[in-house]
């Protein structure tokens, strides 16, 4: 036991933009690590334009930095004829997270048990919804691919399926709107990153909006009882706010689909619109 | 390769299409014209490099065409043995299932593996080993992780999937390192009580000469780091489609199905008199004379040779519109 002291030549340690320091969740002015307010949600960006190799439909969702994108393929005839029902169609969901959507990188195959629970959540939070009795002995599938992750995986996974559903113009008995909320000591937060979800005990929660019934409630960390409820209830009430956004998205891509409908195959003279029918 | 299903009276059509003179295709594209490539790069911003790549899309919706997103990942790895001294590559491809609706998983996941060992034996090759992966020698490198992920298929991977990864490896950018060295300090070791404060006169904060570096540390936090070493090298792809007569490019998934055998040349175009082929697949089942294969390759020289440049082209505009755009534009702002 000497006095051997290891010197370091110059370390910038004590800078805290290393992350490793505390970064504060909710500071005294009411204002979160990324600027928000308590209950401010992050910039949704809804894309509908079609992806993949002849998806019926899908969406592509950013919840602020957190990226997925849906395909759905049906209903359709199933690949495997054992899986199909006699009077139900078959949802399939398969979800697959890119190795760079993370800042550490990982690659998780399509075995993986994470990933498997997050298909299995998903799908039975959508056979209710989906209208499958309408499609007996057929699948649907729909594919997920999270392009990038800043918490609320779950969260951006509901709704962005939702979207490629309705995109796809499969019958459900309503829109699904999931949020993540949490609690800061006293203080509730809504829509998290992935900062706060290291830290804070949080929940996911996913709201059908127009009757308010709750379809999916997740939570992997310890949240006292009394604040249970005031996050349950925000989580609703935001849940109807993310509605309003996909319901507006997809109104303004039928618009669009209707407008270039109406611009092609219009014959010139215009006076036989009955005979368009067919 | 996964074809489309499709007919004999189809395919009769589509081979009669392009054996006649002047030969035609189902959207008016000679012999050798590609469709129109659509590039971005920088589209992983957790990454150290990423590129977006489609070919053939509709450019009303966005929709169809082959679409391929490729992202560098950089780690560091200690070095074990002495082999991998100087960083490595490791390329990896993923096909979403989105892209081949058609495929079960098996089938997908056989898919996965053959172009992963394509792009991974062609470009970890020793010859296009970009110098600036090494940290610490003998002590730790980077480790360069490649992944392409194809999310729409329209035929033509192969081209696309180099493509993408040129454009990804050349936006990569590697972090500046500093060696660190840890010493004691030997003042506090003399026996005496005096402080001799002469004898060790080097200061802690020379860096200049580190001898047995032990760690590094990132100087800068923020910077994003130097470019790729050898970012001209990187190779091009281009897939002849062999008829008996004649061969054309980018085919789409029916003239894929049409076609007997392709033939996969990769170059790389570093100068305009420096080029190497880097490797060659033979896919499909017919077969092929040594005089027309010499041939083949020869035309396939020039076909990548284009590409490259206008890969180049483009990815300087990139370079361009990120960059400099973004700094006069923040420098124009009050």
């Amino acid at each position: 036991m000497s006095a051997d002291r290891l010197l370091l030549t110059l370390s910038d340690s004590s800078d805290s933009s290393d992350g490793h320091s505390r970064i504060e969740i909710l500071n005294t002015g009411g204002y979160r690590s990324d600027g928000r307010r308590q209950y401010e949600l992050r910039t949704i960006s809804i894309d509908l334009s079609p992806q993949g190799s002849g998806a019926d439909g899908s969406a592509s969702l950013t919840h602020g930095l957190t990226q997925v994108n849906v395909c759905v393929f049906g209903p359709r005839e199933a690949k495997m004829r054992s899986q199909t029902y006699h009077d139900r169609a078959n949802v399939n969901i398969e979800v697959a997270i890119a190795a760079f959507s993370a800042s550490e990188r990982r690659k998780r195959g399509r075995g993986d048990k994470r990933i498997l629970e997050l298909s299995q959540t998903l799908k039975s939070t959508f056979e209710p919804v989906i209208q499958t009795s309408l499609y007996p002995r057929s699948q649907i599938d729909i594919y997920i691919q999270v392009l990038q992750q800043d918490g609320g995986l779950l969260q951006a996974c509901v709704n962005a399926t939702t979207l490629a559903l309705a995109n796809a113009g499969i019958p459900m008995y309503d829109f699904v709107c999931a949020v993540t909320g949490g609690v800061h000591s006293t203080s509730a937060l809504l829509d998290l990153t992935l900062l706060e979800e290291n830290d804070l005990p949080n929940v996911t929660v996913a709201v059908m909006p127009r009757s308010g019934k709750i379809t999916l409630v997740s939570m992997e960390t310890r949240l006292h009882v009394d604040r249970f409820e005031e996050i349950f209830r925000l989580a609703g009430e935001a849940g109807t706010v993310i509605h309003r956004e996909m319901r507006r998205a997809v109104k303004d891509r039928t618009e669009q689909l209707v407008a270039s409908m109406q611009s092609v195959g219009r014959p010139s003279t215009g006076a036989d619109v009955g005979d368009n029918e067919y | 390769m996964t074809s489309a299903s499709i007919s004999k009276a189809e395919k009769s059509y589509i081979q009669a299409g392009l054996l006649t003179s002047p030969p035609r295709r189902a959207d008016g594209r000679s012999l050798h014209d590609f469709r129109a490539i659509y590039l971005e790069t920088g589209v992983a911003p957790l990454s150290n490099g990423s590129a977006r790549l489609s070919i053939g899309r509709n450019p009303l919706d966005g929709s169809g065409g082959t679409e391929v997103l490729a992202a560098v990942k950089l780690e560091v790895e200690n070095i074990e043995e002495q082999t991998l001294d100087g960083g490595r590559i490791a390329c990896n491809v993923s096909c979403s299932p989105s892209a081949y609706p058609h495929l079960s998983s098996g089938a997908l996941d056989d898919l996965q593996h053959d172009l992963t060992t394509v792009l991974h034996q062609t470009l970890s090759h020793p010859s296009l080993h970009p110098k600036n992966l090494g940290i610490i020698p003998r002590k730790k490198s980077w480790l360069l992780n490649l992944d392409l992920l194809v999310t729409a298929e329209a035929g033509n991977i192969y081209d696309a999937l180099f493509l993408a990864a040129r454009a990804a490896l050349w936006d990569t950018k590697v972090p500046r390192t500093r060696s660190v060295e840890y010493k004691s300090p030997k003042t506090f070791l003399s026996a005496s009580g005096d402080m001799d404060v002469d004898q060790d006169t080097r200061s802690g904060f020379d860096t200049r000469h580190v001898a047995h570096a032990t760690d590094f540390e990132l100087p800068d936090y923020w910077d994003e780091g130097e470019i790729l070493e050898g970012r001209e090298r990187w190779p091009v792809a281009v897939t002849l489609n062999l008829l008996h007569t004649a061969h054309f490019l980018d085919a789409t998934l029916q003239e894929e199905a049409s076609c007997a055998s392709r033939l996969l040349v990769v170059y790389s175009h570093e100068s305009p008199t420096a080029y190497t082929i880097q490797s060659m697949r033979m896919l499909g089942s017919d077969e092929l004379s040594i005089p027309h294969l010499k041939k083949l390759i020869k035309e396939a020289e020039g076909y990548t040779r284009s590409m490259a440049t206008s890969l180049t082209t483009k990815l300087e505009d990139e370079d361009f519109r990120r960059n400099q755009k973004a700094r006069e534009k923040f420098g124009r702002r009050k």
